[in-house]
């Protein structure tokens, strides 16, 4: 079942200058973008910084207007609702966000912070609300006791946690992360991404998983769609991703990921050289002439890569 | 073998918290040759930075004790004073920090931060220093030498400041370059790149590096030794291929199981219980990590684990690898 579906949204960031201040140009932030997600799965967005993955992400819980295209959700067109309207929606789209030292108010208590969609949303009894908002603190693995404690009093992990518990109060059906884990260390990281698997199982929650990290990206995802300035250039299973890759951007960034095993080194730079001349070679083949990659099209039943 | 050129001897930093100093690098010897390329690793608060200022002697001195000695050339650092180690930093040792934006000046030119390391450290005139920070600036990849000489580092990306980084600890051609974290903010591929850079660099002039990181990933790529730190001491100490193919520390081990790497397929990460203790709380005596792998039982951890050799070139400390397993089932309850 089709949970969400991006048809070739746009955003546009109006550059302005000259006499009057008026719109000169346009940054492209996503030019283009089109995917769909199953309930269930979890899809992720890599690319570099700069390629428009998290605005994406911004963009269907509309923390950016979007330009031109079309938002889905379970069949509805979300695109241009009024605050109004989008309301009964926001219950069911949730978002976890990078960095959780600038995500959770440092004046809220953890109870505050953590219930404060239920007051929006809910109508309950301050009993009632205290009692949903230790259950939760629990279910992420924090002390139900800290509900009086301030963000500063955990370490990141902690708060990371935290930021995952309010967004999970409602129930959601999706759940958008914008690189839950790049802020965390490798031990902490491990603990969300583990946290995150068992929540998905407990509460079928489909996932559009945002990231720059392809071995946090490959052990999270089923489906994948790599980014490069706006445009996707290629989308497929992590298999065809990983195994397979097609376009020369996404080759590029195969080849820029550390292996694990120091023998595999002198290889690897050699290969990275092949690909950087590669990727000089065939940028005209892969790019058009304004460097706009081209359209989606489907190379095998899952596997889609920008060609010509 | 090739020629020492930094030895650390027992070093111990304390910082001073309440009137009280507890020691963030604990007793701390290792030593870097010519030519290679030494790695930090271990997660936050585990010391490494603080290491890295230590060697530098920038640590603030009202609040931080140093004993021990960093022997560089024969003269130990720590005895030296200010104007000498002025001399020093950034003419023989040089640093790269980690955030480029906040390591640079916003109000100087990039081509002025290069010249200014070279008008301290070197007497050649203002339009040698000109040409030889062009040159820099070429040989760190920079397209546009001319053009990124005269622009504040806003005007630059992160990976082409990182660059300008590299450019400036270089510029002297110091003998030993510490690396704190240098490609950390970056993408994969920009990182890949400043990677490669620096090892060609690194191949041209023969230079040593202490290359701090904590992702193991990077230590692959560019590492000849490798030093896993934890709580302020190393807890083993080998070659990469050694750490990183026969680890047996059981930090080291937990933090190789924990990585999701591209290779892997879908699968339970292993997770390492509770967090690095702070310096004030910590419990100084046995097995620091003992804490974090509770099912191992306690006899098998010594009162007073000392780093020692097990193979050639191979140090652990801690006597409990011997036993130890990770839990039967893939993950364990966080919390």
């Amino acid at each position: 079942m089709t949970l969400l579906k991006v048809e070739d949204i746009k955003v546009y960031f109006p550059i302005r200058g000259g006499l009057f201040h008026t719109v000169v140009d346009h940054v492209r932030a996503v030019d283009g973008v089109s995917f769909e997600l199953q309930k269930g799965e979890t899809y992720g967005l890599v690319g570099e910084s700069g390629s428009g993955k998290s605005t994406t992400g911004k963009a269907i819980v509309k923390l950016h207007q979007v330009t031109a295209g079309t938002i889905t959700f379970q069949g509805k067109d979300l695109t241009y609702l009024s605050r109004g309207e989008m309301k009964p929606f926001r219950k069911d789209i949730q978002m976890i966000f990078q960095d959780p030292y600038s995500s959770l108010n440092p004046k809220k208590r953890v109870l505050d912070i953590i219930a404060e969609p239920i007051r929006n949303f809910e109508r309950v009894s301050v009993t009632e609300e205290r009692k949903i908002v230790q259950q939760y603190l629990e279910r992420v693995g924090l002390n139900p006791d800290s509900i009086y404690k301030y963000p500063h009093e955990f370490s990141g992990g902690q708060r990371q946690r935290i930021g995952i518990a309010r967004s999970l109060t409602l129930k959601p059906k999706l759940i958008i992360a914008d690189e839950p884990v790049s802020a965390l260390d490798v031990s902490v990281q491990a603990q969300v991404l583990n946290f995150l698997q068992d929540l998905q199982k407990e509460f079928q929650l489909t996932y559009l998983f945002v990231g720059h990290d392809l071995g946090v990206i490959r052990h999270m995802c089923d489906r994948i769609g790599v980014m490069y300035r706006g445009r996707l250039v290629e989308e497929g299973t992590s298999q065809d991703i990983y195994k397979n890759p097609q376009h020369i951007y996404t080759k590029r960034l195969m080849a820029a990921v550390p292996d694990l095993s120091p023998d595999a080194r002198g290889q690897k730079i050699g290969l990275r050289k092949q690909v950087a001349e590669e990727y000089k070679q065939l940028y005209s083949t892969f790019f058009d002439e304004n460097g706009r990659a081209y359209d989606l099209k489907p190379i095998s039943a899952t596997h889609k890569v920008a060609l010509p | 073998m090739e020629k020492e050129l930094l030895r650390v001897e027992n070093l111990t930093t304390s910082f001073c918290i309440d009137d009280q100093y507890y020691a963030a690098v604990d007793d701390l010897s290792f030593a870097v040759h010519e030519n290679e390329i030494v790695a930090i690793v271990g997660e936050s608060g585990c010391g490494k930075s603080a290491l890295a200022l230590s060697i530098m002697q920038l640590h603030d001195k009202k609040r931080t004790k140093s004993e021990g000695s960093i022997i560089y050339k024969g003269t130990n650092l720590l005895n030296e004073a200010e104007s000498k180690l002025n001399k020093v930093r950034g003419r023989h040792i040089s640093m790269i920090f980690q955030e480029p934006l906040t390591a640079l000046n916003p109000l100087m030119t990039v081509g002025k931060q290069i010249e200014e390391s070279l008008h301290y450290h070197t007497d050649l005139s203002k339009k040698q220093q000109k040409a030889k920070t062009l040159t820099l600036l070429e040989q760190v990849g920079i397209p546009y030498p001319k053009r990124t000489y005269k622009q504040y580092p806003h005007e630059l990306s992160g990976g082409m400041r990182q660059r300008v980084m590299i450019a400036i600890a270089v510029a002297c051609s110091p003998s030993l370059v510490i690396a704190d974290e240098p490609t950390t903010a970056l993408d994969v591929t920009i990182q890949a790149q400043i990677l490669d850079l620096l090892k060609d660099i690194q191949q041209k002039t023969k230079m040593g590096i202490i290359f701090i990181t904590h992702d193991l990933g990077v230590v692959a790529e560019i590492a000849d030794q490798v030093i896993v730190m934890y709580a302020g001491q190393i807890v083993e100490k080998g070659s990469v291929k050694t750490i990183l193919e026969r680890p047996l520390h059981p930090y080291t081990k937990s933090l190789l199981h924990s990585i999701p790497t591209v290779k892997k397929e879908k699968n339970r990460l292993h997770v390492i219980q509770g967090m690095v203790p702070s310096i004030a709380k910590m419990n100084r005596s046995g097995c620091r990590f003992k804490e974090r792998i509770p099912w191992i039982s306690v006899q098998s951890h010594a009162q007073f684990p000392r780093l020692h050799e097990v193979e050639p070139g191979h140090f652990v400390r801690c006597t409990c690898y011997k036993q130890f397993h990770f839990p039967k089932e893939g993950g364990t309850a966080i919390r």
